[in-house]
């Protein structure tokens, strides 16, 4: 008796599914492609158990909505915690454990304005796809992945999922892991170390320096070298010659100088990280100065 | 009948193959970057899904499989494999693969393989003193490399369910990394023969080896209750670098022999273990608490690849290592707790705490080397860095009635930062007990915000958002890091390398103390059935309580989508998006408290004086998309998709103070130019792509496609990195600003069945 179906729901679609067939405006009956369509799994819901038992709608479906309403059509939509909640009766724990207080829940979005249960292929479960479904809501990521440095996030290989965990996390801004450095080494191990020599920022959160979504600078960095370096150093190559118009070397209008020093290492080309450039960290003993 | 007919196709798996081919018009390794058509010409395109199993339709099966590939003719290619027998067990397997263009016309006069651990420069290239002057033959000399990095991931994963209780899901993925990114390569002069120091460094732009291995390892097992759950996880991650070094020649020497070879360090093979815990326990289905605890260890102890001589030509170690690898440990400890009560619908509360310490229990000794210049010798003890964070937030959102709702959240936020055993393994000199390697111990930061949501109508939402923050943070200005040069700290040099060899005064953006202001507003308006439209902007602003450094920061954005159904079957979206950001920056100029006299080539400065930075970023990003169905009796679809963006930075230096040099140039002379703006770099993109796909029949479709993508960049940074345009010591790679214009049509044929 167990193995049959917990909610008694498949069998009870029928109740449904002699209105909403395959003349349906909406693709309802595609939910059998689904997992959630599997009717030999005990655990499978049927409409009833998403929608709720829904008498009234049943009797005089034109007058009376369904308990609970998903999306907008001809009846008003169940407000966020009543669609959430229906889902959630079954997908507890996991990485869901933080959904409620998290940045999504709190932003009254329900776990319907990003998934489409009925759906054979799940945007937002698709890699290719599902940017489209992110970038309802955040239109400034969107603008910035059509920055010149990016991840590969058009080509669906670095999605919003491989960072964030939409349905909350403990880490800032939903990344998957504890913290950015630990989420961000997921893919660059190699800049985890521990090194010999470390550089502070690097050790703490690598968007000191990186901006993840897109910069107008590669690799996706805040700002270019010299000028980022700057942000927190003042060595002597800095304070003694700060860097102007000469940055653009010739091209800005830099004549040659007396002493044949122009342009300058320090300002032009990769600037710092001309000669900096181990700059995540030295395991070389000469490399104090993240030079080796 | 037909209706049972629909009804099953519409309940059936459905499979499709996809392919045809692609034609590219032109070369450009930006165009290629990640979608690997590089190259003019020709490539595949195949793509497929297979889906079966009895667990579809109305019967009592539970088993389906897949199988699915896309973009098998790129480098962007996939394959992934999946079978299941439901609410039993799942078992999964994938390929990934991704090649990622750099450059393509990037230039050098090395010899060696892009992907390789050695270059060498021709016979007879060295020595060149000055890189602006290259002979013919020595120009003669440069070849073009093309660079590129290639990720190729594999994954097997497997999930099985035990019992209604209790399930286990263990993932093992390997990531294959092979191919270079360019990187500086400093290196010394080399010397007439073995022996002291030369001045000088030198710069060669080369391909950064990467021959990486990445083994993943993720199994949890996981229990869930009638009103708790909790899963217990181990994550390992084991990275190992084939190279332990990269050698190249230097091109600069101060006379004959041979070039020096020099070695540059790899990135250490390393080991990271962490278990996990995480679960959650709900009081009453309205009150739930959640949190988890993490223990990871992370772990190198790769021999140093080092050039380990004493003396320039030899290696630029003063002293020997004092030991041969790191033995490096670094603890990470996690832990969160959460409760939140949504008893009633017009209250709801939450408050949390998390911790995170990284506690970098590596040993600490003097390592005595030279810097590249060879002339500046520094004592540096590695700088094991730790840090610790806590965190506490409580909020509440509260119904004022059922259009309007408001949130007040209070976010306290502790930072601590230090080293373990600094500069305590021994060396010279010695450092004095005690010694901080962190110029910013620490901060407390406490946060204020207020969240206002109006549902205006059924049509229109409205919502408004403020928050304020403060951080104090906390200095130790006598901190070093290594013992050398003065910089400008006061007393009289003998105590060197204080404030991490800044100014006093002078505080990373990241860690001074700061106040915070963030206003958030958007507003949806459903006009009608077909049309909507939303409004979204923020405003932020970040004051920096420091003397030199960033002093403050501004970003402002502004978002206008709207989407339109212009007839059934047919909508057109689209949407606008600006994005500016700023900060300003301050610094003091000169590294002697005594003012400087002017000479032919630098201005006289006068005691304490200053400099000030601008950056401005302004990103402006245009959409539109226009998706028609049921066009030529139901049978074809079009897409059509236009995207301009259009992405400005640009920086500009002021000295906030008026002088000359000793013949009369000032900063904005063209010999000097340490003031004013580069050119901003812009890069201005558009992008339009097309898509018709017409029914041929029920199984059958044609796909037509056409992009055409044009970059327009203008960077002064690659003006350095041309022949006769470099600075004297920097070898040039010519690689240019990667603009292009590329066509791209494509055909395929999609065959689809049940």
């Amino acid at each position: 008796a167990d193995d049959k179906p917990q909610f008694g729901a498949a069998n009870r679609d029928k109740d449904c599914t002699r209105c909403h067939d395959a003349n349906d405006a909406k693709p309802v009956l595609a939910i059998y492609q689904t997992k959630h369509g599997v009717r030999g799994d005990a655990r499978t819901p049927g409409c009833q158990t998403c929608h709720g038992d829904s008498a009234s709608h049943i009797k005089d479906a034109p007058k009376n909505k369904p308990d609970v309403v998903f999306s907008k059509g001809t009846f008003e939509v169940s407000d966020d915690k009543t669609r959430s909640g229906q889902c959630l009766t079954c997908h507890t724990g996991k990485s869901r454990n933080n959904w409620d207080g998290s940045q999504h829940q709190n932003n009254q979005l329900a776990c319907n304005d990003c998934h489409k249960a009925h759906a054979p292929a799940d945007k937002v479960m698709v890699k290719k796809t599902q940017t489209e479904v992110c970038f309802t809501c955040h239109k400034e990521q969107r603008a910035q992945l059509k920055k010149v440095s990016t991840h590969p996030t058009e080509v669906g290989k670095v999605v919003c999922s491989d960072c964030h965990n939409t349905h909350g996390s403990p880490g800032p801004a939903m990344v998957k892991k504890n913290t950015i450095v630990e989420t961000c080494y997921t893919c660059h191990a190699e800049k985890r170390g521990p090194f010999l020599f470390e550089h502070q920022p690097v050790t703490e959160n690598c968007a000191n320096c990186h901006s993840p979504h897109g910069s107008n600078i590669a690799p996706m960095l805040i700002t270019r070298s010299p000028f980022i370096c700057q942000s927190c150093h003042d060595g002597p190559h800095t304070t003694d010659s700060p860097v102007g118009r000469n940055a653009g070397g010739f091209q800005s209008g830099l004549t040659q100088n007396a002493t044949g020093s122009n342009p300058s290492s320090h300002a032009t080309g990769r600037g710092c990280l001309g000669c900096h450039s181990v700059i995540h960290g030295s395991n070389s003993p000469s490399g104090g100065y993240f030079q080796r | 009948n037909a209706a049972d007919a629909q009804e099953a196709s519409l309940k059936a798996p459905a499979s499709f193959i996809n392919f045809g081919g692609a034609y590219v018009s032109q070369d450009s390794a930006k165009f290629g970057e990640y979608s690997g058509m590089n190259k003019s010409g020709g490539y595949g395109i195949a793509d497929f899904a297979v889906r079966g199993g009895d667990s579809y339709g109305d019967g009592d099966g539970t088993k389906r499989w897949s199988f699915t590939g896309s973009d098998l003719g790129l480098s962007s290619r996939g394959l992934d494999a999946a079978i299941s027998d439901q609410g039993k067990w799942s078992v999964w397997l994938a390929y990934d693969e991704l090649t990622h263009y750099t450059s393509d016309s990037y230039q050098t006069p090395y010899l060696g393989s892009m992907g390789g651990n050695s270059w060498t420069l021709p016979a007879g290239f060295a020595p060149l003193t000055n890189t602006r002057a290259m002979t013919t033959a020595q120009l003669g000399a440069f070849r073009n490399v093309d660079v590129d990095n290639t990720r190729k991931n594999g994954l097997l994963g497997g999930g099985f369910i035990l019992n209604k209780e209790w399930d286990v899901k263990i993932d093992y993925n390997q990531l294959e990394q092979s191919g270079a990114k360019l990187m500086g390569f400093g290196s010394a002069q080399w010397p007439v023969a073995p022996g002291p120091a030369v001045a000088g460094q030198n710069i060669s732009i080369l391909p950064m080896a990467q021959n990486y291995k990445t083994t993943t390892v993720n199994a949890s097992l996981n229990w869930k209750g009638e009103s708790g759950n909790a899963t217990f996880g181990y994550y390992g991650s084991y990275f190992r670098d084939n190279n332990n070094g990269v050698t190249f020649q230097t091109f600069n020497g101060s006379g004959g022999g041979a070039p020096s070879t020099q070695t540059m360090g790899t990135p250490p093979s390393n080991d990271f273990h962490q278990l996990n815990v995480t679960g959650g326990y709900s009081f009453s289905g309205k009150t739930k608490l959640a949190g988890g605890l993490s223990y990871g260890r992370n772990t190198q102890n790769m021999t140093y690849g080092y050039d380990s001589g004493v003396g320039v030509d030899l290696g630029p170690m003063v002293t020997a290592s004092p030991t041969s690898s790191l033995n490096g440990s670094v603890i990470t400890t996690h832990a969160d707790l959460k409760l939140t009560d949504q008893t009633t619908k017009q209250l709801t509360l939450s408050a949390g705490v998390k911790y995170d310490k990284r506690d970098n229990q590596t040993a600490s000794n003097i390592y005595n080397s030279r810097s590249i210049d060879g002339g500046n010798i520094y004592n540096y003890p590695n700088t094991p860095n730790s840090n610790s964070k806590l965190q506490a937030e409580i909020a509440g959102d509260y119904r004022l009635d059922s259009k309007q709702k408001i949130r007040l959240a209070y976010n306290y936020q502790e930072v601590k930062r230090w080293c373990n055993n600094f500069a305590t393994g021994g060396g010279t000199p010695a450092y004095a007990a005690g010694t901080n390697c962190v110029v910013a111990t620490g901060n407390k930061e406490n946060s204020l915000g207020a969240t206002y949501r109006l549902k205006a109508s059924s049509d229109v939402n409205f919502e408004a958002a403020y928050v304020y923050s403060d951080r104090k943070s906390s200095f130790d200005e006598n901190a070093r890091t290594a013992m050398i040069g003065t910089d400008g700290n006061p007393p009289g040099g003998t105590v060197t390398g204080l404030n991490a060899s800044n100014y006093r005064g002078f505080h990373s953006f990241f860690e001074a103390s700061r106040t915070q202001n963030l206003l958030k507003a958007k507003v949806g308006w459903q006009a009608n059935e077909k049309w909507s439209v939303d409004l979204g902007g923020r405003y932020g602003k970040d004051n920096f309580d420091t003397l030199y450094g960033v002093q403050n920061a501004q970003t402002w954005s502004l978002n206008l989508d709207t989407t339109y159904a212009f007839r059934e079957n047919g909508t057109m979206s689209a949407y606008v998006t600006q994005l500016n950001s700023g900060r300003n920056s301050t610094d003091q100029q000169r590294t002697s408290a005594s003012a400087a006299a002017p000479s032919t080539t630098a201005v006289a400065v006068p005691a304490g004086a200053t400099w000030s930075n601008a950056l401005k970023d302004e990103d402006t990003t245009i959409g539109f998309n226009l998706k028609q169905a049921g066009l030529m009796g139901g049978k074809l679809e079009l897409v059509g998709d236009a995207t301009y963006s259009l992405g400005k930075t640009g920086y500009n230096t002021t000295l906030n103070y008026s002088t000359t040099t000793s013949n009369g140039l000032t900063c904005s002379s063209s010999a000097l130019l340490t003031c004013g703006a580069p050119p901003d770099i812009v890069n201005r993109m558009i992008q339009f792509k097309l898509t018709g796909t017409y029914d041929v029949d029920k199984t059958s479709k044609v796909r037509v496609g056409y992009i055409y993508q044009y970059l327009n960049a203008a960077d002064y940074y690659y003006n350095g990195l041309q022949v006769g345009n470099t600075p004297a010591a920097v070898l040039p790679t010519n690689q240019i600003n990667p603009s292009y214009a590329v066509n791209v049509v494509a055909v395929s044929y999609i065959y689809s069945f049940k």
